[in-house]
C-alpha cells in the first residue's frame, strides 16, 4: 500500500513538474491576450451610473458591452487606468475605460513596443510615431486595422482629407493605418504655439529685475547675469541651495537633450545628428567644433566652472528637477512649460515672482509652424486585435471633434475641458469660470461631484495626443481652443509680474514681442516624415548617440578647458571611427528634403 | 538535488518487485522534468540565434525580414573603432570577473572565522546580517547607495558638516576606482551567501580530526590552518572552476543600475553592452551576434578549465 502511494505520488510529482515548466510557455499568438482582454469584454456594465445623464443611456444602447480599452500611447506620461473627469466622460459616451500603456513610464526605450509587437497585439488604440518607416512596418506586421473605409463614415476625421492622404502615403499599400495629429486650418507659416513658443530663455524675472533688466547681447552674456542672480539669492523658498541651471538626462536621445535647448533660440532644431536651421540656411553636424551644440556644451561647462550648475544634474530625473523649479531652486528655464508651469502660480505672480521671457538681442527663436495636413510623425490607429474597432473609430472621431479637442488636450496643449465646468460663453466670448480659474490658472482644483470628482489635474486626459492644433479656431465658439489665447484670459494677465514684464518689453506676450522685433524663425509645417533608414544606419546611430551623450555629459562637468577639448576630440574620433559620417549623410539628405518641403510651404 | 536523487532512487528500488515498468524507464521519468527544464530554458532559447542572421526590425515578423548571413558578425570587426569598442567592453568584463575570482577566497576566510565564534546568538546574528543583502535586488542596493553616496546623500552631508570636505565628493557619478567600487558592492552583497556552502563544509568535517590534532597540541589557529582549510579546498576549487567558466557572464543588473555617463567607460560589461544594443537601441541582430560570440568563448573557456582540472587535480569537473 505504501509503495502504491509512493508510486502515485511520484507520478503526480512528475506531472506537476512538467505542468509547471510548461506554464510559462503559452503559445506566442494572441490566445493569451484574448483571454485577458476577454475578461474585460464579458463584464457588461453593472455599476449603473448614478448621475444617469442622457448620454449614458445613449452609450449603453449603442455600446452595450463595457470595455477596458488598451491604449498604447507613445507620448503618454502616465500608465494605468485613466481616472477622474475625463474617464467619466469616456465612460458615459463610449461605455469604456482607457487602460493606458505608456513606454515613457515603463522605460527601456523601445522595449515595450518590441515585446508587445512580438506578441502580436499592441493594444486596441495605438498612438504611435510613424518615422523611420515604423507605421509601414507596423501595418505590414499586421498590427493595425485598415481604416480607409471606416473613416469615410466619420463626421470629423473625414474632413481632414489632406492629412488622410499624407498618412496613406506612409504605408506600403496606400491604405490608411493612422490619422495624423495636430491637424490645423492655419497656414503653414503661422507659429503653431500660443502666447509663448516652445523654446526661449526664461529667467526668474523678479531677480532679473533687481539687477535692473541688464541687456543680453548673446547667449554667453546670460552667465554673468545668472551668476549675480544666484549670488544674490543663494537659497530657495524652502532654504535649499539655489543653482542657476539644473539639468536632467531622461530625454537624452540623439544627443544630450539639454544640450540642444539653448541652441533653439538661434533657430535650430535637431534632425538626427543634424542641427537644421528653420529657414533652411544652415545644416550643422552637431559634433563639429563650431556647431551650436558644442557651443551650448561649452556654455554649460563655463556655467559649471562658475558654480552655476546643480551638481545633482547628473543623477536626477525630470520629476526631481521639476520639484526644484517649484521650490524656486533653479533660475533659468529653456522652456516656458517648465519654469512657468512649475513656479508661476497666481500667488507667486501676485507677489511679482516668476519665470518670464528675457530677450536675447541676437536671437531668432525656433517655432514649429502650423501643420495644415497634420503632423504625420505622430498618428492614431486601431489595433488589429481591437475588441470593437468601430467603437475605437467613433472614439477617435470624437477626439477630433471640437468638443473632443477641448476635452482631451488639456494636459499639454492648454485646452480647458468641458464647457460649463471650466469655461462658459459670456456675451459671445468664452470666459473661464471660477473653478476654471482655480484649476487652470492656479494649478489645480477639486472637480465637483457631478463631473466625476477628484482633482482636476489627475482627471485630465493622459493620452498626450493633440488631434487638432490647439491654437486653431474652435468652430463652435469662434475663438481658439487654447484658452490662454482668449481675450478674456489675456485680460486676466494683470498680475504685477505680467504688468512689469509687459511694461519693460512693450508687448502683451512673448510671441507678440518676438514678432514685433522680427525674432521668430518659423519652420513651416510640412508633411515630412523621416524615411526608413537601413539597419546599419540604425545600429551605427545607436552606437554613436550613446558615445555622444556619454561624452557630452563629461564635457559639461570637465574639470578644466583642456579636459573639455580633449573629451570633445575623443568623442569626435570615436564616433567618426564607428561610422558617424554615414549616418550624417543620411540625416543631411533628410534635412535637404525637409528644407525643400519647407520652401514649398512658404510659397 | 543529489539528495532528492538518492531518496527517489530508494523509492524506485523498493518498488522493483511489483513494478511492471522497467527500472530504466522509471529512472528516466524521474529525470524527465529536469531534462524538459534544461531543454526549455537552455536549448530552446538558442532558436533565437536565428535573429543574428537577419535584418530584423521590431514590429516585423522574422519571415518578413531579409536574410543577411554573417553581415552582423562582420559588422563587429569592420573597423578599428568597432573593435576597440568591443575590446573596451571585454576589458571591463575580464577585469570585473578577475577581481571577483581573485577575491573568491574571502567567503572561505569569513566562514572559517565565523565558525570560530563560540557565542551562538552572535554567530547567528552575524550570519543572518551578512546573508540578508543577497536577497536584496540590485535596484534596491542602488537606492541605498544613492541615499548614502549621492551629492546630497548622507556621507557627503556628514563630511561637510564635520568640516572634512567643502565640495561635494562625487562617489556615484565619477569614474574613479569604478571596478573596485563595484567589487566592494558585490562583496557586501554576496559575502554571507557565498560562505554558506563553506560553513556546511566545515560542519561536515570529521570531528575526530580536530580531536586528534588537539591531542597533538594544535591551537585554534593551527586547527584552522591544518584541518578546516584543507577540508574546504575541494569545494573551493570546484566553485572556482565554475566561476572561471562563467568568466564572461558577470551579470547585468548591478552594472546597469550603477552605470551613468561618467563611469560608462569602465562599467560597461559584455552583458550590459548586449542589453543596450538589443533592447534600448533596436539593434537586435547585432546584439544577438555578440551574445553568440560570448557563448562560444564561454564554451571554449569551460573546456580549457576542464582540461586543466583533469591534468592538475586528476579529475574533471564535469
Amino acid at each position: 500500500m505504501k509503495k502504491k502511494v509512493a508510486r502515485v505520488l511520484s507520478l503526480a510529482l512528475v506531472v506537476a513538474m512538467l505542468g509547471t515548466t510548461m506554464v510559462g510557455c503559452g503559445k506566442k499568438d494572441n490566445k493569451k491576450n484574448d483571454t485577458t482582454t476577454g475578461n474585460a469584454t464579458e463584464t457588461t456594465d453593472s455599476t449603473g451610473d448614478t448621475a444617469g445623464t442622457d448620454s449614458t443611456a445613449d452609450a449603453d444602447k449603442k455600446y452595450d458591452k463595457f470595455l477596458t480599452v488598451d491604449v498604447f500611447a507613445t507620448q503618454a506620461n502616465y500608465q494605468g487606468i485613466q481616472s477622474g473627469w475625463f474617464a467619466k466622460v469616456v465612460k458615459e459616451k463610449f461605455n469604456m475605460e482607457l487602460n493606458i500603456i505608456a513606454p515613457n513610464v515603463a522605460g527601456g526605450g523601445d522595449t515595450l513596443f518590441q515585446t508587445r509587437s512580438a506578441a502580436g497585439n499592441l493594444g486596441d488604440l495605438i498612438l504611435m510615431g510613424s518615422e523611420n518607416g515604423r507605421l509601414a512596418d507596423t501595418a505590414e506586421a499586421g498590427l493595425l486595422v485598415d481604416m480607409t473605409d471606416m473613416v469615410a463614415n466619420t463626421k470629423y476625421v473625414s474632413q481632414f482629407t489632406g492629412a488622410i492622404d499624407v498618412a496613406k502615403g506612409l504605408s506600403n499599400d496606400g491604405k490608411l493605418y493612422g490619422i495624423p495629429s495636430s491637424v490645423s486650418s492655419q497656414p503653414a507659416t503661422n507659429p503653431s504655439e500660443g502666447l509663448d513658443l516652445t523654446f526661449g530663455t526664461y529667467l526668474r524675472w523678479d531677480y532679473y529685475k533687481e539687477l535692473g533688466y541688464p541687456k543680453v547681447g548673446t547667449l554667453e552674456d546670460l552667465l554673468p547675469i545668472l551668476k549675480q542672480m544666484q549670488d544674490a539669492h543663494p537659497t530657495s523658498d524652502s532654504g535649499k541651495q539655489t543653482y542657476a541651471i539644473s539639468l536632467f538626462k531622461d530625454w537624452d536621445g540623439n544627443m544630450m537633450c539639454m544640450g540642444k535647448q539653448p541652441a533653439t533660440i538661434y533657430g535650430f532644431d535637431e534632425l538626427g545628428f543634424v542641427f537644421s536651421k528653420a529657414d533652411g540656411s544652415e545644416n550643422q553636424s552637431i559634433i563639429d567644433d563650431n556647431s551650436e551644440y558644442i557651443r551650448v556644451l561649452k556654455w554649460y561647462f563655463d556655467a559649471n566652472q562658475m558654480g552655476l550648475v546643480d551638481p545633482e544634474s547628473t543623477t536626477q530625473n525630470y520629476d526631481t528637477m521639476y520639484a526644484k523649479y517649484q521650490d524656486g531652486a533653479v533660475l533659468y528655464s529653456p522652456w516656458p512649460w517648465l519654469g512657468q508651469a512649475a513656479y508661476n502660480t497666481v500667488e507667486h505672480k501676485e507677489a511679482g515672482n516668476g519665470f518670464m521671457f528675457v530677450p536675447v538681442e541676437d536671437e531668432s527663436v525656433f517655432s514649429y509652424g502650423a501643420t495644415p495636413n497634420g503632423l504625420a510623425k505622430y498618428v492614431v490607429g486601431i489595433g488589429s486585435k481591437a475588441q470593437d474597432p468601430q467603437r475605437m473609430m467613433d472614439f477617435i472621431d470624437w477626439l477630433y471633434s471640437p468638443e473632443g479637442v477641448m476635452y482631451s488636450c488639456a494636459q499639454t496643449a492648454s485646452t480647458c475641458g468641458p464647457e460649463g465646468l471650466t469655461w462658459e460663453m459670456v456675451d459671445g466670448r468664452p470666459e473661464l469660470t471660477e473653478f476654471g480659474k482655480e484649476a487652470l490658472l492656479n494649478g489645480d482644483g477639486t472637480v465637483p461631484e457631478e463631473w466625476g470628482g477628484g482633482s482636476w489635474k489627475d482627471g485630465v486626459s493622459q493620452l498626450n495626443f493633440q488631434t487638432v492644433l490647439a491654437s486653431d479656431e474652435n468652430p463652435e465658439t469662434g475663438f481658439p481652443f487654447n484658452y490662454t489665447l482668449w481675450e478674456s484670459v489675456i485680460e486676466l494677465n494683470s498680475t504685477p509680474l505680467d504688468k512689469d514684464w509687459q511694461e519693460t518689453n512693450d508687448a502683451l506676450s512673448t510671441v507678440e514681442y518676438l514678432q514685433k522685433n522680427n525674432q521668430i524663425l518659423v519652420a513651416p509645417g510640412t508633411d515630412f516624415v523621416s524615411p526608413q533608414e537601413s539597419s546599419e544606419i540604425t545600429t551605427l546611430r545607436s552606437q554613436c548617440k550613446a558615445i555622444i551623450i556619454e561624452n557630452s555629459w563629461k564635457m559639461v562637468f570637465a574639470k578644466d578647458e583642456a579636459e573639455f577639448y580633449s573629451i570633445l576630440k575623443n568623442m569626435q574620433d570615436t564616433v567618426k571611427g564607428l561610422g558617424y559620417d554615414d549616418v550624417l549623410a543620411f540625416d543631411l539628405d533628410c534635412a535637404k528634403q525637409l528644407n525643400e518641403m519647407r520652401d514649398a510651404a512658404r510659397q | 538535488m543529489g539528495n532528492t536523487g538518492k531518496s527517489s532512487t530508494a523509492v524506485a528500488v523498493g518498488q522493483k518487485k511489483k513494478a511492471a515498468i522497467p527500472m530504466g524507464v522509471k529512472l528516466f521519468l524521474l529525470v524527465l522534468p529536469f531534462l524538459v527544464l534544461v531543454f526549455l530554458f537552455s536549448y530552446y532559447p538558442l532558436n533565437g540565434w536565428r535573429y543574428a542572421f537577419y535584418d530584423y526590425r521590431a514590429p516585423l515578423d522574422l519571415s518578413q525580414c531579409e536574410f543577411v548571413g554573417f553581415k552582423w558578425f562582420k559588422f563587429l570587426f569592420q573597423n578599428p573603432t568597432q573593435v576597440s569598442q568591443l575590446l573596451k567592453v571585454l576589458r571591463n568584463t575580464f577585469a570585473m570577473s578577475a577581481l571577483t575570482i581573485v577575491t573568491s577566497f574571502l567567503p572561505v576566510i569569513f566562514a572559517i572565522f565565523l565558525n570560530e565564534i563560540k557565542c551562538k546568538w552572535f554567530k547567528t546574528l552575524v550570519q543572518t546580517l551578512t546573508t540578508l543583502p543577497n536577497f536584496i535586488s540590485w535596484v534596491l542596493v542602488y537606492s541605498v547607495a544613492f541615499a548614502l553616496f549621492s551629492d546630497t546623500g548622507m556621507v557627503n552631508t556628514v563630511l561637510q558638516n564635520i568640516g572634512i570636505t567643502t565640495d561635494v565628493v562625487k562617489f556615484l557619478d565619477s569614474d574613479a576606482h569604478t571596478w573596485l567600487w563595484m567589487l566592494a558592492w558585490s562583496t557586501w552583497k554576496g559575502l554571507g551567501w557565498g560562505s554558506i556552502m563553506y560553513l556546511a563544509g566545515i560542519a561536515g568535517t570529521d570531528q575526530e580530526l580536530y580531536e586528534a590534532a588537539r591531542v597533538d597540541g594544535a591551537g585554534r589557529f593551527k586547527l584552522m590552518r591544518h584541518i578546516t582549510l584543507p577540508a574546504l579546498m575541494p569545494t573551493f576549487f570546484v566553485l572556482l572552476m565554475m566561476s572561471l567558466a562563467n568568466f564572461l557572464t558577470n551579470g547585468l543588473d548591478q552594472y546597469f543600475v550603477f552605470s551613468n555617463s561618467f563611469n560608462m567607460e569602465h562599467i560597461q560589461v559584455l552583458d550590459l553592452y548586449v542589453y543596450k544594443l538589443g533592447m534600448s537601441s533596436n539593434s537586435i541582430p547585432l546584439a544577438t551576434a555578440v551574445g553568440m560570440l560570448k557563448s562560444l568563448i564561454s564554451v571554449i573557456l569551460f573546456c580549457v578549465v576542464n582540461f586543466v582540472s583533469k591534468k592538475t587535480r586528476g579529475e574533471s569537473i564535469m
